[in-house]
């Protein structure tokens, strides 16, 4: 492709990043930017070129080594629960913004320790962007054909690397406050994860199955012509396991402490909840990444001449088949993996670099003195140039020295200086002697190892003198030769590096913090950040000394505006309750300012700032430690306080629940002895209106015989509802025994429908059991079946129609139970008084029509009966015409519950 | 570290450092292949992938 061609794509898809930066930073306040997506594919920062290109050389020359790089962050996902929700935490009470920062505020707002965090990672930061840049320009002239130039102004790499600085300084520097989220940079960020990643998978997929016909094809091919591909295919390259065990430690250290995953994971997070996502979604997405790699290498080795560089495999493949999109393809996916690597590594640098050094040791009197304009325009411009230089710095490292290095080994020094953070970011999370001065000088020790041991090589290059620096020694003397120190000769360069360093920097670290003890400054912040869960965001600070409200107020008027210094204290005097008219400060006061300067200046300047408008009093470490140890005690005796309200508060709702059922069963009695006094007085009334007339005399005889009918058939009926009522009542309370035993349901069934014969003849109804099955066996008290059997039938008749009635009785059977059904042709139950048949003495609406017919009592007995029984009756809702009733009973004794 | 499922996330971290070094990782190096990936890769992805699945289903369980 003709390279002009190719640079106005480059300059059009820049310009699709900055409409997307754009338009994102626009709309951040809409909820598709609160969602976890971005921010999880932000992480994908992790795989620059590096992986995108890198990984296949690797894998095309010494085998499965690439894969260690992403088992040390998918071994780290699962620990983002317990250690990065901590370090967001954080991150978030302090208004944290970079790694410098967050261990510069550990260790007691050191200045010259955050000025080292910065040092170390810009040493290890340029080269590494240096070495996304030489990927461009490499990809670059492979992809137009054209050998890239040296001189400055005729190579496209710069004009890139200008364009990339452009954007991160518009985009990167919106807020003064660096600690805020960056809406626009992130969805950038995350929309080249999903570019970079796809067209691999593409690339992928047409090796595979366009160049070779599937896997299997690939490996028997590669098998058969590779004359190391035992290596290749792992069988013997991970030969020093400990090499292997290193360099996943090392990634997994990186994948915390380098600047831009600290952006991505720390600075960027909006909810803590987010991380839950990212715990899966990120192991996913570094697989998706690795799986077609050793395809690639292969395949490039199968097809490709020797002298070709197997870093740039995936974009050579297609080029020499002639497929120029999909080699195009392949380049942007390389371009947006370099382009939002560097993006996110010169932000966070640059914050750095500001916040940790600029600001803290050049520009700090000259602010005091300047007003709130000026003070934002010169934060924002110290990071503005700091972007520019860093780029540009690194584009010079490029020209100047990378050409002879490899993706690989730039990467895994700049891993290795980054690893010389962790013991004290890791220990100092959890340990809380860990010292200022301990972290400075294990870094140091650290430091110089690695500058030994690795960079004065490089540097020496491949002179006369860098070559017997290397091979015999500083002097000759063999016991001190770089990359084999002391002899040690097992561990290949970078680990054999990592290890010393480690060692030595561990050691410096645990000596010097348990020698000696740290201010009480430090030992205040270690309790914070080791304990942070106990401490809300000022809560936690000791401080003690003189320092006058108007004083802070003119301090943060100075950095922040009249208007948002107001706001702030507005905040601070409403959830603290102090009075506004208070003229001194206390700790709390001077906690929140710290907090308020740290987001635009970094820790180190806030504390500075701070002490020079207040005078501290000497203060001992071993108050320090009184004061933090009483926090901790009123925080635990609040929270179990705290547990114990809620219990009570629990105990409470239950009671209530309790009482609000007594007082509904309450009502329900009432209502049933209403109903029941009801239904009584009924018969009782009549039968005394009767007796009443009898009394009066002169009636005639036939007509005296009637009325003592009418009597004998209404005390029949108060019989027959007080006997029902004591029935029910007894079932109900359990007072009643049945007699269970296993019994002939025919047989049963056969006496009912022998009794009630006569009663449905003389209705006309027809009564039929049938099939009269006589085996069937079932366990149940026979006097009460026979009772709900008569029930259910007379039921029948009270609502069948006086032509064609028919009842019909079946009985069915399954594994554990016997059904019967009743059913009949009548008037069926009205469909709103389904739910309520079976209650005791339910009212139904129509009264009039119902109450002469039923006692109301029936049904609420047959349930009764069959809940005695385990068994149950229930209504066919969908039979229709007619009713239809169903019970069931067990075949079987069941114990337990008789 | 109080909470029941942190920990076994700390514990599936352990686990899996242990296999993926040596020597369990040796017993994975044999001169075949499984779908074109040789079994040391597929022993490595395979891991990676129920890695995925575990810490998925932790996290659906335990959800807060």
């Amino acid at each position: 492709m003709n390279s002009l061609m190719l640079i106005s794509l480059m300059i059009l898809y820049l310009g699709g990043l900055f409409a997307l930066a754009y338009y994102s930073e626009r709309n951040k306040h809409r909820p598709f930017f609160s969602k976890p997506w971005i921010y999880v594919l932000s992480l994908g920062v992790y795989c620059s070129a590096w992986t995108y290109y890198g990984s296949v050389g690797i894998a095309a020359q010494s085998g499965p080594s690439f894969l260690t790089i992403y088992l040390g962050p998918v071994i780290a996902m699962p620990l983002w629960l317990s250690v990065m929700r901590k370090v967001v935490q954080i991150s978030k009470q302090h208004k944290i913004s970079g790694i410098a920062d967050f261990i510069s505020m550990r260790y007691g707002n050191s200045r010259r320790l955050g000025a080292l965090v910065t040092l170390c990672c810009l040493t290890a930061g340029v080269p590494y962007i240096a070495l996304q840049l030489k990927a461009i320009s490499e990809s670059f002239s492979l992809l137009s054909g054209e050998v890239s130039t040296t001189s400055v102004v005729g190579d496209s790499t710069f004009y890139i690397a200008l364009i990339i600085a452009v954007f991160i300084a518009f985009f990167g520097t919106q807020q003064t406050d660096a600690s805020e989220a960056k809406v626009g940079i992130m969805s950038t960020v995350a929309a080249e994860s999903v570019l970079k990643l796809v067209f691999f998978l593409v690339v992928g997929c047409y090796v595979c199955f366009g160049l070779f016909d599937g896997t299997q094809d690939l490996y028997n091919k590669a098998a058969q012509a590779l004359p190391d591909f035992a290596g290749l295919s792992g069988a013997e390259g991970v030969g020093g396991g400990l090499n292997w065990l290193l360099t996943i430690a090392l990634s997994f250290s990186a994948f915390f402490l380098l600047p831009r995953q600290f952006q991505v994971s720390v600075v960027e997070n909006q909810k803590p909840k987010h991380l839950r996502t990212a715990m899966w979604f990120l192991p996913l997405y570094l697989l998706l990444f690795n799986g077609f790699v050793i395809f690639i290498a292969w395949g490039g080795r199968l097809l490709l001449p020797e002298s070709q560089n197997s870093d740039y495999y995936s974009l050579l493949l297609p080029l020499s088949e002639g497929q120029t999109f999909l080699a195009s393809l392949v380049f942007f996916g390389g371009l947006s993996a370099v382009i939002s690597m560097i993006v996110v590594s010169t932000l966070a640098l640059s914050n750095m670099l500001s916040n940790n050094l600029v600001i803290p040791y050049g520009f700090l009197d000259l602010m005091k003195e300047s007003d709130p304009q000026r003070n934002a325009k010169r934060v924002k411009n110290i990071r503005r140039f700091s972007m520019f230089l860093l780029i540009i710095g690194a584009y010079f490292f490029y020209t100047g020295f990378s050409t002879r290095l490899s993706l690989y080994s730039i990467g895994l020094v700049s891993f290795v200086l980054i690893a010389q953070l962790a013991p004290s970011f890791f220990l100092g999370l959890y340990w809380n002697r860990g010292s200022s001065q301990a972290g400075y000088y294990g870094i140091i020790a650290g430091l110089t190892f690695v500058f030994y041991s690795l960079i004065l090589p490089i540097i020496l290059g491949e002179s006369e003198l860098g070559y017997s620096f290397v091979e015999q020694g500083p002097l000759g003397i063999a016991a001190l030769k770089p990359h084999e120190f002391l002899g040690l000769s097992s561990l290949g360069v970078e680990t054999h590096a990592l290890f010393w360093s480690l060692l030595l920097n561990t050691t410096f670290f645990v000596y010097l913090s348990l020698n000696r003890k740290g201010n009480y400054r430090e030992r205040n912040y270690a309790e914070l950040f080791i304990n942070s869960e106990n401490y809300s965001q000022v809560g936690g600070f000791v401080w003690k000394g003189e320092a006058y409200v108007s004083d802070i107020k003119d301090l943060l008027v100075r950095f922040l505006g009249d208007s948002q210094t107001d706001r702030a204290l507005d905040l601070f005097y409403r959830k603290y309750k102090v009075s506004p008219s208070e003229e001194r400060a206390d700790a709390r006061l001077i906690a929140f300012s710290e907090k308020l300067l740290t987001g635009s200046l970094g820790a180190a300047s806030a504390r500075i700032l701070l002490s020079s408008v207040s005078k501290e009093a000497p203060i001992s470490l071993v108050e320090v430690l009184e004061i933090l140890e009483d926090n901790k005690e009123t925080k635990a005796t609040n929270r179990l306080l705290q547990a114990k309200s809620r219990e009570l508060e629990q105990m409470a709702e239950q009671l209530q629940e309790i009482n609000h059922e007594l007082l509904d069963q309450d009502k329900l009695k009432d209502e049933f002895l209403d109903t029941v006094a009801h239904e009584l007085k009924t018969p009782v009334t009549s039968i005394q209106a009767g007796i009443e007339l009898l009394l009066d005399g002169g009636m005639p005889s036939d007509l005296q015989e009637k009325f003592m009918r009418n009597i004998e058939k209404d005390s029949d009926r108060l019989s027959r509802l007080i006997h029902n009522i004591l029935d029910l009542e007894k079932l109900a309370s359990g007072r009643a025994e049945l007699v269970l035993e296993s019994d002939n349901l025919g047989n049963t069934i056969g006496k009912v429908v022998q009794s009630m014969k006569h009663l449905a003849d003389k209705q006309g109804v027809e009564l039929k059991a049938n099939p009269e099955k006589s085996s069937i066996v079932a366990v149940y008290d026979e006097d009460r079946i026979i009772q709900v059997m008569t029930n259910l039938i007379s039921n029948s008749l009270k609502f069948i129609g006086e032509e064609h009635g028919k009842i019909e009785i079946e009985i069915e059977e399954n594994a554990k139970e016997v059904l019967v059904i009743v059913s009949d042709n009548g008037r069926g139950v009205p469909a709103e008084d389904q739910d309520y048949i079976f209650e005791k003495f339910y009212q139904s609406k129509n009264q009039n029509t119902r109450k002469p017919i039923g006692s109301g009592f029936g049904l609420a007995i047959c349930k009764k009966i069959l809940e005695g029984h385990q068994g149950n009756i229930w209504l066919d809702r969908s039979h229709s015409p007619g009713a239809r009733f169903l019970f069931s009973l067990p075949k079987e004794v069941q114990h337990g519950k008789e | 570290m109080k909470k029941r499922h942190q920990q076994k996330l700390i514990f599936l971290s352990l686990v899996m450092v242990f296999l993926w070094n040596m020597p369990l990782l040796s017993l994975a190096q044999l001169p075949d292949q499984l779908f074109g990936f040789p079994v040391f890769y597929a022993y490595v992805f395979l891991v990676w992938a129920i890695l995925i699945m575990v810490v998925f289903g932790i996290l659906k369980k335990h959800h807060e």
